[in-house]
């Protein structure tokens, strides 16, 4: 485990333990810090606090949805990195456009091989750093 | 006489195909309609007797709705689609597969001819063409069908991405847990006293590894088959271009010949390519790895139907460009087996499969036909003449999808 790399707190917010789980082992794994949340309304409360570099968020979420709390948490932590994570055939919405989005910030589910998701945590996280 | 030649003109005045025999099977009207479904003039046909008539439309000699309509025939009339027998009058829908390339429906009508007496003197018999109306219906079930299994494939990515996604993915956290390379790893396995190395060669020994990979390859497939099943429920497309539909094709083809079903099942080397491109076709947009896909899966259509068909016949799969009514066709034509309506009609049914078990998933000419009609407002159609070949023609809108 290498010191830049423990220094990447990644949030991940998913209605379904399972996928927290499991995406949280590997990312942990590598080194990183992982802050599971089950709902945009628990993120929010926390993100603040949590100041992750990255965060990914699921787009059907209950209650409010993966755009939704994107563009909120935006507000709270300029600095974060977001990606959504989606078992839908997606297309970024103008409002995640116009803040930035792009589709490579998009996750299909299911995500076949986490070592890609990896490597653009690790960009994001060093590109979080310089700014 | 004159009473006759008025009559003649009246039926010729029909619009409906229409024709009459009498009791011996002998032609006795032929009208204009049915001179110009047919061919055959009036003149060449009439007084003739022996099923003449049926040759036009069946190649051969056998006896037709207007004989049924004199003399009941069980095991003929059991043939006819929607038959029905109302006294002197019968009816049917009939499918007559060699009469045009890709076969014509025919709705049928024929009545008994009586004298006065009330005896039969002949029959007579109308024929409509009813193929653009029932092509028209096809396309209306088909998308029907599309809208039903969109909705459900949806439905069904939804609830089994996250499960697919922790198969794989903890598959993937199995492997990294019991590396060497993992400073945790080396701790637990310290901490409970077993050396990490002798765990991985056991694993190894047992193949553990070999059922890791295979349990994250069949997730994949899995995965491939939902993500093909989102095409049903796709509503616009993004990421689309205008592109040069020969440059296109050539791609195309040359994917299938790098394809490893293509090269080692189905010979793709040994069929003969047919270009027929037309010269100076504007470019067209489309979502080009869709529509790469579309294309490779019909062209392995064609070479796997090729596959074992009428030896000694060089096989072909003909490529043809053109435009037609705003529209740009692309028509890919193959000379293998071909296939009779009745799989014909289901062709573009999702999980629909001709094939062997395991030789094809029946998706993927469903998914073509969402993608052409659903991604890109065109239109495909599977013609078929059995033992000759079949041909795809997709249709594209000239100026863009959104205009």
């Amino acid at each position: 485990m290498n010191n830049a790399d423990a220094a990447i707190v990644v949030m991940l917010v998913d209605d379904e333990e399972m996928v927290r789980e499991c995406v949280a082992a590997y990312l942990e794994d590598e080194g990183f810090t992982v802050h599971g949340c089950a709902s945009a309304e628990d993120a929010l409360e926390i993100i603040v606090a949590v100041r992750p570099a990255v965060c990914i968020s699921d787009l059907h979420l209950t209650g409010m949805n993966g755009e939704e709390f994107i563009l909120r948490a935006r507000a709270l932590c300029p600095a974060t990195s977001f990606m959504l994570h989606t078992g839908m055939l997606y297309s970024l919405s103008d409002r995640l456009r116009e803040v930035g989005m792009t589709p490579d910030d998009v996750l299909l589910k299911p995500v076949h091989d986490l070592s890609k998701l990896v490597l653009k945590i690790k960009m994001l996280g060093a590109m979080g750093r310089e700014s | 006489m004159e009473y006759r030649d008025r009559l003649t003109d009246i039926i010729n005045f029909l619009p409906d195909a229409t024709w009459a025999i009498d009791t011996e099977g002998t032609v006795i009207a032929w009208n204009r309609a049915v001179e110009e479904l047919t061919g055959v003039k009036a003149e060449s046909i009439i007084g003739k007797g022996n099923f003449e008539y049926a040759v036009p439309f069946y190649g051969c000699r056998l006896p037709i709705l207007v004989d049924v309509a004199i003399t009941p025939n069980l095991e003929q009339e059991r043939h006819y689609k929607s038959f029905r027998r109302d006294g002197d009058t019968v009816e049917a829908e009939i499918f007559v597969p060699h009469f045009r390339p890709g076969g014509v429906y025919l709705w049928a009508k024929a009545r008994r001819l009586l004298d006065a007496a009330g005896n039969v003197i002949g029959a007579i018999e109308t024929v409509r063409d009813i193929t653009e109306h029932k092509r028209m219906q096809e396309r209306m079930v088909q998308t029907e069908k599309m809208v039903m299994v969109g909705g459900l494939a949806a439905g069904m990515a939804h609830e089994i991405n996250n499960p697919l996604g922790a198969i794989m993915q903890h598959a993937q956290n199995i492997e990294r847990r019991v590396s060497a390379d993992i400073p945790a790893n080396l701790k637990a396995a310290a901490e409970v006293g077993v050396d990490l190395a002798l765990v991985r060669t056991y694993l190894q020994k047992r193949g553990i590894f070999d059922f890791i990979g295979h349990i994250r390859s069949a997730g994949m497939r899995a995965s491939e088959i939902i993500s093909n099943m989102l095409h049903f429920s796709r509503r616009g497309d993004f990421g689309a271009e205008y592109v040069d539909l020969s440059v296109l094709l050539d791609r195309v083809l040359e994917l299938a010949g790098s394809d490893y079903d293509m090269k080692k099942k189905y010979a793709f080397s040994g069929i003969e390519l047919q270009r027929m491109y037309a010269n100076g076709l504007p470019p067209v947009l489309v979502t080009v790895a869709d529509m790469e896909q579309v294309l490779l899966n019909i062209l392995k259509n064609a070479a796997q139907a090729m596959v074992g068909a009428a030896p000694g016949r060089q096989q072909r799969i003909t490529l043809r460009t053109s435009t037609a009514g705003g529209m740009v066709l692309i028509e890919i034509e193959d000379n293998g087996p071909g296939m009779d309506e009745a799989v014909r009609l289901r062709i573009f049914e999702p999980f629909y499969s001709s094939k062997a078990v395991g030789a094809g998933t029946g998706l993927g000419l469903s998914v073509a036909y969402a993608i052409v009609t659903k991604g890109h407002h065109g239109s495909i159609e599977v013609t078929s003449q059995q033992g000759a070949g079949c041909c795809v023609a997709i249709r594209l809108p000239l100026q863009g999808r959104d205009s």
